[in-house]
């Protein structure tokens, strides 16, 4: 089975949230979680660029190797997906996690972390596909509809790319053989007049 | 006037917004993000919001991942393996509960003790039940596990602070604590010849500080962990310490848990009615004086 990944095309991202708006919206996010994020760096100077992170889906991922209650799985096409049963919210994955990806929802007794919150690849959760509870406590299952995630689908540059991760691959592969990337991006010398 | 406190307020609102606004723009400036490839960026990127990940989270994902499961488990089922062999090849020391009796804890030594016996044990159970939380499966008995083993820390602090104010003079170390570990306290003998030991012998106080200053740390690294209230990076170094250190605390406590149930018969008595045989202070802590 064809693995699934995320690519964000830094020479396309634009900062406009409109990813992270989707997904909060889509999947109904409780307060303070956040799924997925923009990030800008070198924000109004030359060399500003922005990137839209959430969970990589890692292939061997840190999340999973230390959760203490193994609450966290793979699934054969490479979504990582947690069970929000199971968690206990001790935050081992938010520490383990190179992204940040592992979110946590406030408000527990004695100011305890909820069950961790994270992208799930538009992919529901553990519970039966398409069921209420599943919907309730994950958020919209697209991949079993054969849809990509919300956040790449709602992308307005296309920066945000979602799917197979060999497709994935051949489309920024065509795209920096085309214009280039980073610094020899096309539109860049116009834009900060560097030579 | 209504008037001029609200522009008071709103210029202090302004000049705050403006204040974090410069510093988070100096932050990003300090992360000197230089026009290289996507993956330097990344990189830089990611430095931001995970920390150093490379040096603390991969350690803390390789010791959390492979390790401290494992090595609470050999704690757990060789501390208790040894002092098995011990009972069986050793004994339990047996003394004359008819002899004279020895008041040895006051009542309020005794409460204190008591309620930090309690919080403690639960403690350390409901911090192995998180540990082997997979075992469990998980869900609501291990996240009910981790909110008691919140509440028991809280209410230890009270007894340990007390102990450690109480017991301070009688378990500060004396030369005669060396040749207590050279024969490590007579345990190793059938033999009950006089053990050089005042009120609390030298294992006791190794005990007693490991719990204190131990404690101490296990608390403080605790109440970071629970809040995540400090950089990602010491929250992971904390984590760790949190680990390690509980494991020295659950040998201990095994320790203690063996010694006044099992190793010395009726000992465990001394703790519930204050006094002790006179037979059992003389040769356990012959220098004591009563």
């Amino acid at each position: 089975m064809a693995r699934v990944k995320f690519l964000c095309d830094v020479d396309r991202c634009i900062d406009c949230s409109g990813c992270v708006i989707a997904c909060k919206e889509g999947n109904h996010i409780p307060v303070g979680v956040n799924r997925r994020r923009v990030i800008t760096l070198e924000q109004g100077k030359p060399g500003e660029k922005s990137i839209s992170v959430s969970c990589m889906h890692c292939a061997d991922a840190p999340c999973i190797a230390v959760c203490p209650v193994d609450a966290i799985y793979q699934r054969d096409d490479g979504i990582v997906l947690v069970n929000k049963k199971t968690c206990i919210g001790c935050g081992y994955c938010f520490m383990a996690c190179p992204f940040g990806a592992p979110q946590f929802p406030k408000g527990s007794v004695f100011g305890a972390r909820g069950a961790m919150d994270k992208c799930t690849f538009c992919a529901g959760g553990p519970e039966e596909t398409f069921s209420d509870e599943e919907k309730h406590l994950y958020g919209q299952n697209r991949i079993a509809e054969g849809k990509v995630p919300l956040c790449a689908g709602m992308c307005a540059t296309k920066a945000l790319l979602a799917g197979d991760a060999d497709v994935v691959a051949d489309v920024y592969r065509e795209r920096v053989f085309q214009r280039g990337s980073g610094a020899n991006a096309w539109g860049w010398d116009k834009a900060y007049k560097k030579k | 006037m209504q008037r001029c406190f609200a522009s008071v307020f709103l210029l202090a609102i302004f000049l705050v917004a403006g204040l974090t606004g410069s510093a988070l723009a100096q932050d990003l400036q300090a992360a000197g993000l230089a026009t290289g490839s996507s993956a330097d960026y990344f990189n830089q990127l990611m430095l931001g919001i995970t920390g150093d990940w490379q040096k603390y989270g991969e350690l803390f994902t390789f010791l959390q991942g492979q390790w401290f499961s494992k090595i609470f488990l050999v704690v757990i089922t060789a501390v208790p393996a040894v002092f098995l062999l011990h009972y069986l090849i050793i004994g339990a020391k047996h003394f004359d509960h008819d002899s004279e009796p020895i008041y040895f804890f006051s009542l309020f030594a005794r409460v204190v003790h008591f309620v930090a016996a309690v919080s403690f044990t639960l403690l350390v159970i409901t911090g192995l039940m998180i540990v082997f939380g997979s075992f469990f499966g998980g869900g609501f008995i291990i996240r009910m596990a981790r909110y008691i083993h919140l509440i028991s820390a809280m209410v230890f602090a009270l007894p340990g602070l007390l102990m450690f104010v109480m017991w301070f003079k009688e378990m500060l170390p004396q030369w005669h604590d060396i040749k207590w570990m050279f024969i490590v306290g007579g345990y190793l003998s059938k033999e009950k010849k006089p053990v050089p030991a005042a009120k609390f012998n030298a294992g006791q106080k190794m005990y007693f500080w490991f719990a204190i200053f131990g404690g101490g740390v296990m608390a403080y690294t605790g109440y970071i962990i629970w809040g995540f209230g400090a950089s990602l990076d010491i929250v992971r170094i904390f984590t760790m310490v949190h680990n390690v250190l509980g494991v020295g605390i659950v040998a201990f406590f095994l320790t203690h848990c063996y010694m006044s149930v099992f190793a010395i018969a009726g000992s465990l008595e001394s703790m519930k009615t204050g006094y002790k045989p006179k037979d059992e202070v003389d040769i356990l802590h012959s220098l004591h004086k009563y």
